[in-house]
């Protein structure tokens, strides 16, 4: 393991990335604020805390599933993934290195975010830990998904169309800015497939706009697991 | 010393890129010349760990680089065919951050990437970012990695594809400086001519030809090369040149018969073994 260089990569291709050129930013936050808007127009205000709640879970969702077009782009295009391939670091090392500088793009947006839940009232200490256990927890699950996408693509354009695709059905259909409660439990399970539907859930019931639904721990755990593991097997790292 | 017995590659759609390469690889400077597609790249990414062989052995200063990949490493670097910069990242920052991933500290990192930077003659450009920059230095960031990585062995593919004759003399002179042992991989011959102790040709996954530059060469002794876009007797035709080898002392008549006359080089090994120089 190299954590040092996977937080130098972060520090280069994450803040410095920002800093010259901060579209990232921009674009990671106009989907949330734009949904965000939109809720609290059609809803009269009443779900706007839900679209707050699920602003948090969009913007790290969609900025880890987004990464799949620059570990693509890196691996085919740029081809900086074997440039680094023959080196001291590991697969691992790359992937922590690029989801943390994916990481970096999305705390303007967080801070925003974070601004909001304060003029709601829907901060506390104990609900902002494990905000910040679920956040991390799907920046690894969504990140991992982002690698399998990234090591299966043979063609960099394919990957534009899949992420965007992937980023609205796995973040947007999930109930992120309307309560779960408004879908049958079965198909909850099948939205689940995404960690974004859990992460919304258990964030929902601990900031006490939904009832708790406690198998959605287990769930996004299981699935951190999971994906972090098939990640682990499908990134090319040397090929076949 | 790289020993490579019988390496061959197929590819998960068929494609049998490498068909058995034997080679034992010693000197300071090595070339690996041939037409797109020969197999070149493809040796390299098994060389420098990057690819799994179907099958065979690769030894690198005793290491086996399928069982030893992690020592393998340590020991090589490789700079891969057609890498790009990150257009928003520097120089400096490319080549340090390289060299983090070489186990450098910070410190030591930052330095050698400017003395590097410095050598290639592309220090005044260390904080640009790399878009700005032209083809010929964005081509010398990866040879910058190369020269700072103090590795024992560096793998170079195609290093000068794509790039203007001063930009390619330039990275050249550059190339001549590393202290490492070069593997090079090019379909340039004069480049492998110009730079290097030792050639392998390479065609359709297999070493068709091997040696040291002046031995490939010798063959021709006095010889001169003859084209001719007319039929000429015992020539050898390419598309629609006709090819012949004369002696030197025949030059000037073949010159009044209306054909161009030129030095014998490498292409002429690749001619003489029926392939077609590369256009």
């Amino acid at each position: 393991m190299n954590p040092k260089f996977s937080l130098y990569f972060a520090w280069y291709y994450g803040f410095r990335v920002i800093g010259r050129g901060p579209s990232y930013v921009i674009a990671s936050i106009t989907t949330p604020l734009t949904l965000l808007f939109l809720v609290y127009v059609l809803s009269n205000g009443t779900l706007v805390q839900y679209a707050v709640v699920g602003g948090f879970v969009t913007l790290v969702a969609s900025n880890g599933l987004t990464s799949a077009s620059d570990a693509a782009f890196l691996r085919l295009q740029a081809k900086i993934q074997d440039l680094f391939i023959a080196t001291s670091i590991s697969s691992i090392d790359y992937m922590i290195g690029l989801t943390l500088s994916f990481l970096l793009f999305t705390v303007p947006g967080l801070a925003l975010y974070s601004v909001l839940a304060i003029l709601y009232h829907l901060f506390s200490p104990v609900r902002v830990l494990i905000m910040i256990g679920v956040l991390v927890m799907l920046t690894l699950s969504t990140s991992a998904i982002s690698f399998i996408i990234a090591g299966a693509i043979k063609h960099i354009r394919n990957v534009w169309g899949i992420t965007g695709i992937l980023s609205i059905i796995m973040t947007i259909l999930p109930p992120t800015f309307y309560p779960y409660t408004f879908l049958p439990k079965d198909i909850l399970y099948v939205l689940a497939i995404s960690p974004a539907t859990p992460a919304a859930i258990i964030l929902q019931g601990t900031f006490g706009l939904s009832p708790e639904f406690y198998t959605m721990i287990f769930v996004l755990i299981g699935e951190t697991v999971v994906y972090l593991s098939l990640a682990k097997y499908f990134t090319r790292w040397r090929e076949k | 010393m790289i020993q490579i017995n019988n390496v061959r590659k197929r590819y998960s759609d068929g494609t049998e890129a490498l068909k058995g390469i034997n080679a034992n690889i010693g000197k300071r400077i090595t070339s690996v010349i041939g037409r797109n597609g020969a197999g070149k790249t493809t040796l390299m990414r098994i060389l420098s760990t990057q690819l799994e062989p179907s099958s065979g052995e690769v030894i690198i200063d005793g290491l086996d680089v399928m069982k030893d990949t992690l020592e393998v490493r340590k020991k090589v670097c490789s700079i891969p065919q057609e890498a790009t910069p990150i257009g928003i990242l520097t120089p400096l920052e490319h080549v340090t951050l390289y060299l983090l991933a070489r186990k450098f500290q910070y410190r030591d990192a930052r330095r050698e990437a400017m003395n590097a930077l410095d050598s290639l003659g592309i220090l005044e450009y260390k904080d640009k970012p790399s878009d700005t920059l032209s083809g010929g230095t964005k081509r010398k960031i990866f040879v910058a990695m190369a020269i700072a990585s103090n590795a024992d062995t560096v793998f170079l593919d195609e290093p000068t594809t794509g790039l203007d004759p001063v930009s390619r003399m330039e990275v050249w002179s550059s190339i001549r400086k590393l202290q490492s042992n070069l593997i090079v991989t090019t379909h340039y011959m004069e480049e492998a001519e110009e730079l290097s102790q030792e050639v392998f040709m390479v065609e359709g996954g297999l070493v068709i030809e091997k040696g040291e530059v002046k031995d490939l060469l010798s063959r021709f002794r006095g010889k001169v090369r003859a084209e001719s876009h007319t039929p000429l007797d015992g020539a050898i035709r390419i598309s629609n040149t006709f090819v012949k080898y004369i002696d030197e002392d025949d030059a000037s008549e073949y010159i009044r018969m209306g054909c161009t006359v030129k030095k014998v080089t490498l292409d002429d090994v690749f001619i003489l073994r029926g392939v077609s120089i590369e256009s």
